[in-house]
C-alpha cells in the first residue's frame, strides 16, 4: 500500500509531478515550473542544530530574565524585561494584544528551541524518541510565527523615540536577545525538512521502540 | 512555446498526493488517511482553502478602517493626555526630523498590510476566476507577502515595549489603546489568510506557458 515511486518527487508549491535528481552537496533542487525550492543537502545538519539549540536555549534565560532597557528621568527610574511589555499591556486592558506578544516573542521561540533540541538530540544520540513527530510538526507550523527580531527592532526604534525625552540605557538582556536572534536565525537555515524527515525515516527503521 | 501536456502533470492528475507536513509522496487513494511516515492526514489540497482565505481576508479589509482610526496609544505628561493613530504617529516621527525611523513605521504598519491585502486579492481572483497569466510571478509574489507581512507587528511590539517603560506615575506614561487591538488582529488574519491559502490551486486551471527549464543529473536512483 505504502509503496510509491522512489524516483518521483512533487513540487510543494505548485504539484508538478518531477523526477527525482541525485544532488550534489553544493546543489539546490528547483522545481521547473514554479521555481520553488524543492531540496537540498546541508552538511552536518544534525549536529549544527544541536549545537545551536543548546545556546539558543542557554540564552534564552538572559534574554527573558535581564533588563532590555532602562529608563531615567528627573530621579525616577524604570526597567524592563520582555515579559513586561505583554504585562503592561494586559493590566491596561488590551488583552489580545498582550497575549500576541506574549506568544510571538516568547512562547513561540522557547517551543522551537525545545523542538529543534529534542529533534537533532534524539537523531544524534540515536535515542528513542516517541515525540519525535509532533515535534517535528510543531517546529514545522511555528516556523514564521517567533518574531524576535521584530521585536529587537521595536526596541531599537523605542529606543530613538524616547532618547530626546529621557535618559536610556541598554541592558544585558538586550545583548543576550541579539545573540539568541542571531542563533535561531542559523538554525532555521540549517534546518533542513527533506532531510531530517528522511533521517527520522532511517531512524525509525533501526529502532524497534516503533510497530 | 513547446508546451506538450505530458511535460507538467500535476501529482494529482497522475494519482499522486503530496503530505503537506512531510512532503512525501503517496498515492491519491490514500487521501484522507495518515501519511504513514509522519502522521499529518493526507491532502492533495488544503481543505477549503479559498473560502477561509477569502474570509480572514476580507474580515482583515474591514478590521483596517478601525485599526487606523481609532488611537493605538496615548501619551500622557503632567496630566495631560494626548492620543495618537497609527498614521499620527508616523507624521509626529516625519516633524521630528526621524525620517528613518517614520518611514519603516509607515512601511510596516501601512504600506505592507496594504500591499499584502491587494496581493491577496489578486491571487484569490486568479484562482477564483481561472485566470492563467504570469503565474510564476504570482507565485513569487505570493512568497514575498508571506515574508514580509509578520513585519507589520513592529508597531504593536513598539507600543508594548513603551507601555512598559514609560510607566513614571504622574510625570509621565503611555498606556495603549484598542486601536492596536484592531490592528494586532488585521495583521493576523492575513497572516491565516495567507497560510489558508494553496498555492497549488494557482497552478491547477490547466497547464501554463513556462517551459521547462533543463535539468541535468537525471537519475532514477
Ligand atoms: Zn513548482
Ligand atoms: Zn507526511
Amino acid at each position: 500500500m505504502q509503496g510509491t515511486p522512489k524516483h518521483l518527487i512533487a513540487c510543494h508549491e505548485c504539484d508538478l509531478l518531477i523526477e527525482r535528481v541525485v544532488n550534489q552537496p553544493d546543489q539546490d533542487v528547483v522545481c521547473p515550473r514554479c521555481h520553488a525550492l524543492l531540496y537540498y543537502t546541508t552538511l552536518n545538519s544534525i549536529e549544527r542544530l544541536l549545537a545551536l539549540s543548546i545556546a539558543g536555549l542557554i540564552l534564552f534565560i538572559p534574554a527573558n530574565l535581564f533588563p532590555i532597557l532602562s529608563l531615567h528621568v528627573f530621579g525616577q527610574s524604570q526597567s524592563e524585561i520582555i515579559l513586561q511589555s505583554a504585562l503592561s499591556l494586559y493590566e491596561g486592558g488590551l488583552e489580545v494584544v498582550a497575549l500576541l506578544i506574549l506568544l510571538f516573542a516568547i512562547v513561540v521561540p522557547l517551543i522551537q528551541l525545545i523542538a529543534l533540541f529534542y529533534i537533532s538530540f534524539t537523531l544524534h544520540y540515536r535515542w528513542e524518541g516517541r515525540l519525535l513527530r509532533q515535534a517535528m510538526h510543531s517546529y514545522q507550523h511555528l516556523r514564521g510565527w517567533g518574531m524576535l527580531e521584530i521585536f529587537l527592532l521595536g526596541v531599537l526604534i523605542s529606543i530613538i523615540k524616547l532618547k530626546d525625552i529621557a535618559d536610556l540605557e541598554v541592558g544585558l538582556g538586550l545583548y543576550s536577545l541579539a545573540a539568541l536572534i542571531i542563533v535561531i536565525t542559523l538554525s532555521g537555515i540549517f534546518f533542513n525538512p527533506h532531510q531530517i524527515w528522511h533521517q527520522i525515516d532511517l531512524h525509525r527503521k533501526q529502532s524497534r521502540f516503533y510497530d | 512555446m513547446t508546451d506538450s501536456p505530458t511535460a507538467f502533470r500535476s501529482a494529482r492528475d497522475s494519482g499522486y498526493l503530496l503530505c503537506s507536513d512531510c512532503e512525501k509522496l503517496h498515492y491519491l487513494s490514500q487521501e484522507g488517511l495518515h501519511c504513514d511516515r509522519c502522521g499529518a492526514r493526507l491532502h492533495s489540497r488544503i481543505a477549503n482553502s479559498m473560502s477561509i482565505s477569502w474570509a480572514c481576508l476580507i474580515a482583515s479589509i474591514l478590521l483596517f478602517l478601525p485599526a487606523n482610526l481609532l488611537p493605538i496609544m496615548t501619551f500622557t505628561t503632567f496630566g495631560q493626555g494626548e492620543p495618537s493613530t497609527i498614521l499620527g504617529g508616523v507624521l509626529h516621527l516625519l516633524e521630528e526630523d526621524m525620517l528613518m525611523i517614520g518611514l519603516i513605521v509607515l512601511t510596516a504598519s501601512i504600506v505592507v498590510p496594504v500591499l499584502k491585502m491587494i496581493a491577496l486579492t489578486i491571487l484569490l481572483c486568479t484562482v477564483q476566476f481561472g485566470l492563467q497569466t504570469n503565474l510564476r510571478q504570482k507565485t513569487m509574489m505570493f512568497r514575498i507577502v508571506e515574508w514580509i507581512g509578520r513585519w507589520s507587528m513592529l508597531d504593536i511590539f513598539v507600543i508594548g515595549i513603551l507601555v512598559a517603560l514609560v510607566q513614571l506615575g504622574s510625570i509621565a506614561h503611555i498606556e495603549g489603546n484598542h486601536g492596536a487591538t484592531a490592528f494586532a488582529i488585521v495583521v493576523l488574519l492575513t497572516m491565516f489568510s495567507a497560510i489558508a491559502f494553496d498555492t497549488r490551486l494557482i497552478w491547477d486551471n490547466g497547464i501554463s506557458d513556462c517551459p521547462p527549464d533543463s535539468t541535468d543529473h537525471k537519475d532514477d536512483q
